[in-house]
């Protein structure tokens, strides 16, 4: 019977000639449909696991299994259920799009024909059919992009390996290669990606892994992550719309607002008090009713969720592009040697 | 997927990449032309010289273009594999579920298809200046097969340069490596005519026998006492070369 996992991961571990670690002992698994997330900045780990999991790199201990084969044992099998984009996007200036998808299709086994319709259809679906007869060396970032994913889905693979897909992109690119890769995962395909941005995780992953140093210091869903992290801030301005904030309303609403019990702390803001509670928007209705009955004016209100940013700050005590600029690289110059 | 199928998709995409680029196509068949209209027509007085083996200097040094385009074959597989390799598109080829060997020889392939062209280049342009070739057009078919598997030795050295530096600079410059290979070598004059370290190096350079054998089929023909030692050398130096070449790139792949 086939494990319930597509991708199952024990204790794996990477260390380069260099004696550079840059995988410390790992575990995870990704349900089949899964949506999985790695997220963590340039030299945490992330490009080197995708690529143990992918067969491009070997590993130095540790078990991995993709789609329910042996990494080392059956890595023609894996190769066959995979696709893999690239962070270093990987095509052939010199071939033109149609041919460069077309080759990867017969490389997996297909048949001229075959290749040749499914790659139609893949330039379809990632708009590219008007440019499909020239070279790819004339292809903007973008078209790359959506190039190298249409090449990653010529065979069909039941797991798609994305090594930070909307790196470069604008930001309308950036939001169509979200939705290509929703409808993906909606369709079946089982996705493993890597990023650095919080806002691609939160949107995409069923699951995301925080990784810092090759190790795994958090894991959940986006939601149970920023759950972890603290609840929901209320903030409120408390006076007349043309007054000046009022230190005695301040206090009264301070007072009042302390005895419910969904509230979790208080403190004083600019121009009036936030509210730390478990769920922001819940918390709305019955907060206004409560001014509004004792007569405190309420001038604005705005609920502030946490993000994944503050998750990974909790988790590194680093903020991720802090960490980003200072990007060691060693995983990228180490590659196979 | 089968071996072969993947080799040959592997070696049309290798060649409309190169044939592609028209400039490229032409700037690799210069060079054998070039050398032809520098040497071969004011080095011609050389066959008057006492001892020269040949009546006909464009015969002489035919065999000295050949393997002129051959060496330098190497540093042409060392670029195009780099280039590869540094767009990424090298790994993608590894994803695939193909057998290593073929994406090996699917590259070598198309550097010999090139050198042929180059050899071919060369034969018209000398029949077309009237050298008469003693080994006949049999000479010219076994002077083509001696040339495919003479570059693929070069190419694999390319391979290993390629797959070991992995930098564009110190490849640029392994092609210094390979002018001494056919610059130390009988390609001008005969061995009789040197002296001193250049005929030692001359003796020790396997370059040399392979071109001796082709000379000999070309300027006297079926020569086998001058042919064959050139054979074996061919043999062994190409088999160790593949081995290392696949033992390096396995390494590199693995």
């Amino acid at each position: 019977m086939p494990s319930e996992y597509m991708i199952e991961v024990r204790d794996l571990v990477k260390v380069y000639p260099s004696g550079h670690r840059a995988v410390a002992g790992i575990d995870f698994d990704i349900p089949r449909e899964g949506f999985f997330g790695f997220l963590g900045p340039n030299g945490a780990g992330k490009t080197t696991t995708m690529k143990i999991l992918g067969t491009l790199l070997r590993k130095t201990s540790g078990t991995v299994t993709v789609a329910g084969y042996d990494v080392d044992a059956d890595p023609q099998a894996i190769r066959r259920s995979i696709g893999f984009a690239m962070q270093e996007v990987g095509l052939d200036d010199l071939a033109k799009g149609r041919d460069f998808l077309q080759l990867q299709g017969v490389l997996y086994g297909l048949s001229r024909r075959e290749a040749r319709r499914k790659a139609d259809e893949l330039l379809e679906l990632v708009g590219l059919v008007h440019v499909a007869g020239q070279r790819v060396g004339t292809y903007s970032g973008g078209m790359r992009r959506r190039l190298d994913l249409a090449g990653a889905l010529m065979h069909d693979p039941d797991i798609l390996f994305l090594d930070e897909p909307t790196v470069g992109l604008d930001p309308q690119s950036r939001i169509a290669m979200w939705e290509h890769l929703e409808n993906l995962n909606a369709k079946g395909v089982t996705i493993l990606l890597t990023t650095q941005v919080m806002e691609e995780a939160d949107r995409l992953c069923h699951t995301i892994a925080i990784i810092d140093h090759g190790q795994i210091v958090a894991r959940g869903s986006p939601e149970a992550l920023k759950a972890e992290v603290g609840g929901d801030i209320v903030q409120i301005a408390l006076h007349d719309i043309d007054d000046a904030p009022d230190e005695a309303l301040n206090e009264r609403a301070e007072e009042l607002v302390g005895l419910q019990g969904y509230v979790e702390s208080i403190d004083r803001a600019e121009d009036g008090i936030a509210i730390t509670v478990k769920n922001g928007s819940a918390a709305v209705p019955d907060l206004v009713g409560l001014l509004h009955d004792n007569r405190i004016p309420v001038a604005s209100l705005s609920v502030a969720r946490p993000t994944l940013d503050d998750v990974f700050l909790k988790y590194t005590g680093r903020a991720i592009r802090a960490e980003e600029a200072a990007g060691d690289g060693v995983g990228k110059m180490m590659r196979r040697f | 997927m089968n071996t072969v199928r993947a080799t040959y998709f592997i070696y049309v995409r290798d060649l409309k990449g190169w044939l592609g680029q028209p400039s490229l196509v032409v700037s690799s068949l210069l060079p054998s032309v070039f050398m032809f209209l520098f040497f071969g027509t004011p080095l011609r007085g050389m066959t008057s010289m006492p001892g020269f083996p040949a009546d006909d200097y464009a015969a002489y040094i035919t065999g000295m273009l050949i393997v002129m385009a051959v060496v330098m074959n190497g540093a042409d597989v060392a670029f195009s594999l780099l280039t590869d390799m540094l767009s990424g598109y090298f790994d993608k080829l590894l994803l695939a579920p193909v057998n290593r060997f073929s994406m090996l020889m699917g590259t070598l392939l198309r550097s010999g298809t090139r050198t042929l062209m180059q050899v071919l280049v060369i034969f018209a342009l000398t029949l077309a200046l009237g050298v008469n070739f003693e080994g006949g057009w049999l000479g010219i078919v076994a002077i083509l097969a001696l040339t495919a598997v003479f570059g693929t030795a070069f190419a694999c050295i390319g391979l290993i340069i390629a797959l070991l530096s992995r930098n564009v600079q110190l490849t640029q410059s392994s092609q210094l490596m390979f002018m001494p290979l056919a610059f130390l070598t009988t390609g001008f004059m005969p061995k009789e005519f040197l002296t001193g370290w250049f005929k030692w190096a001359v003796t020790l350079n396997p370059v040399d026998y392979v071109l001796v054998s082709i000379r000999t089929i070309i300027v006297y023909g079926w020569e086998w006492d001058s042919i064959l030692p050139g054979l074996w050398v061919l043999a062994a130096t190409t088999v160790t070369l593949l081995i290392a070449a696949t033992w390096t790139y396995n390494r590199a792949t693995a």
